[in-house]
């Protein structure tokens, strides 16, 4: 491979309504957060340049409606998605319970090659409010029975472990690609497994 | 030719060709000269998307966008124009043919020549405003891009063969699926059917010096820029400088599709036209009819 082609992975965020996708996208992508609730319709997305691993990667972030769930999203919005972003929010037991339908829902969407190991990062957002519902223990306890699925505290207002969360995603995302590639030419030998991030230690903050 | 390519058999193909008429509008004093227009979705919007063709392709090559938007409520419109050796003359001529078709504003498509024209049109009309916005896909805002300046003067006494010879220069065919193979050949049989007048005008706008001037087109109030990241015929260095021209557009990557998305990702195409369009519905801008807002 002479010229390295470059890279775009598409990352797809989902939670109930309300949970933050939207305010995490926007601090991650414009350092911006408003207090100022509007929900989402339908889909939008938004694209950052960032260095992952010395390499230029261009993300593709798409931000859902939480409303919605899934009837009004054709295919083509989950097609080729290279990660998931699942949010709950901290302060609401109910949109922690519903991690396991948005969960299940896009693996069946977009039924990935590699639903074992398909990149996901869970995010329990609004951590800088006071009335919290969920304890730490217990959302990292549901991401380990899911095949240790890192786990971040953040909170897109006061923009905590936003960048951690998104550059998590981003490397797993990278790490199952090549893993792709080599299993595309099995006459390969080398399996550069040294370059990959542990999945399952990546954070537990 | 007497082989026909998947795509022009294909049952959508044909569902489109016997749902959507072929009108030709004759906007120019010369009356040989006339658009030839697809019109698709409810008439009662007047803010509708038009599509402008690349260089290779006729009216038709959107037949996928046209469907299946118009399905959805959108007024969509495919317009080739008629020979014109000028981006002046061009512009002319696309200002009479919206103003015929009664449109004061309108959101335009353009994919290659037909990107570089929307936008020479925007600023051509910057005074008025009439361009509400611009979807750009596989384009450039400045021809000295392409190698062939120099000669420019001479593609009008070209014959066909070699002007069919320069466009297909750019047609990558190894190493792409099965989508990308089918958009070419469509689009092969597009070019076929050009006549040597149509291309040499063509190509003409396309390599004569020109470039957008992207202060007057400030006032366009939303751009999206798509572009692919496989294999075009376009540089990397070529797209970077239509990012570095609209600092505020939104910018609709495609991991891979070749130099013709639209026919060969048309799905994931027709859905960031809507997120696009979405931003104007329920304006007197939208180019839809839809009250609710939602993807379906
Ligand atoms: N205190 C605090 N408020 C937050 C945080 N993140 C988001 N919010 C607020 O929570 C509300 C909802 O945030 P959004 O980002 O719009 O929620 P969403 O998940 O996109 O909701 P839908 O679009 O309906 O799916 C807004 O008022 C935000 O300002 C956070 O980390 N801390
Ligand atoms: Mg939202």
């Amino acid at each position: 491979m002479a010229s390295r082609r470059k890279l775009l992975l598409k990352i797809i965020i989902l939670g109930d309504s309300g949970v933050g996708k939207t305010a995490l996208m926007n601090q991650y992508v414009n350092k911006k957060f408003s207090n100022q609730y509007k929900a989402t319709i339908g889909a939008d997305f938004l694209t950052k340049e960032v260095m992952v691993d010395n390499r230029i990667v261009t993300l593709q972030i798409w931000d859902t409606a939480g409303q919605e769930r899934f009837q009004s999203l054709g295919v083509a919005f989950y097609r080729g998605a290279d990660g998931c972003i699942l949010v709950f929010d901290t302060t609401s037991m109910n949109s922690f319970a519903s991690l396991d339908a948005w969960r299940d829902e896009f693996l069946i969407q977009s039924s990935p090659k590699n639903t074992e190991n398909f990149p996901f990062v869970v995010l329990g957002n609004k951590i800088d409010l006071e009335n919290r519902a969920v304890s730490t223990k217990r959302a990292q306890k549901w991401c380990q029975t899911k095949n240790n699925i890192p786990y971040f505290e953040t909170s897109a207002k006061e923009a905590v472990n936003v960048e951690q969360a998104f550059e998590t995603i981003a490397k797993s995302a990278i790490a199952l690609e090549k893993e792709e590639i080599y299993n595309d030419f099995p006459g390969d030998i080398i399996l550069d497994r040294d370059n990959k991030p542990n999945n399952g230690a990546a954070c537990n903050c | 030719m007497n082989c026909v390519s998947d795509y022009a058999h294909s049952n959508e193909y044909n569902s489109f060709r016997s749902s959507v008429p072929l009108k030709t509008i004759i906007v120019d004093p010369d009356s040989s000269k006339g658009w030839k227009i697809y019109d698709s979705g409810p008439r009662s919007i007047s803010t509708p998307l038009i599509f402008l063709p690349p260089v290779s392709g006729t009216a038709d090559v959107y037949f996928k966008q046209l469907l299946s938007l118009g399905a959805k409520g959108y007024r969509v419109i495919s317009a080739e124009h008629p020979v014109y050796w000028s981006v002046r003359e061009w512009c002319e001529g696309f200002r009479r043919l919206i103003d015929y078709m009664g449109f004061y504003k309108v959101h335009i498509f353009g994919a290659s020549l037909g990107g570089f024209l929307a936008q020479k049109f925007a600023e051509h009309v910057s005074s008025s405003r009439r361009v509400i916005s611009l979807f750009l896909c596989n384009t450039f805002i400045d021809t000295s891009v392409f190698s062939y300046s120099e000669s420019a003067s001479l593609f009008w006494m070209l014959p066909s063969v070699v002007l069919k010879k320069m466009v297909m220069r750019n047609f990558n065919t190894s190493d792409v699926d099965s989508h990308i193979v089918d958009s070419i050949d469509f689009m092969v049989e597009k070019l076929d059917s050009l006549s040597q007048q149509d291309l040499a005008s063509r190509l003409t706008i396309n390599c004569v010096h020109s470039r957008v001037n992207p202060e007057k087109l400030s006032y366009v109030r939303m751009v999206t820029i798509m572009d692919v990241f496989d294999e075009c015929a376009l540089s990397t260095p070529v797209r970077e400088k239509i990012y570095d021209c609209y600092k505020n557009a939104k910018l609709a990557h495609l991991k891979s599709g070749g130099n013709f998305p639209y026919l060969s990702r048309s799905d994931e195409v027709n859905l960031f036209l809507q997120i696009h369009l979405r931003t104007f519905e329920g304006t007197y801008l939208s180019a839809s009819d839809n009250k609710d807002c939602s993807l379906s």
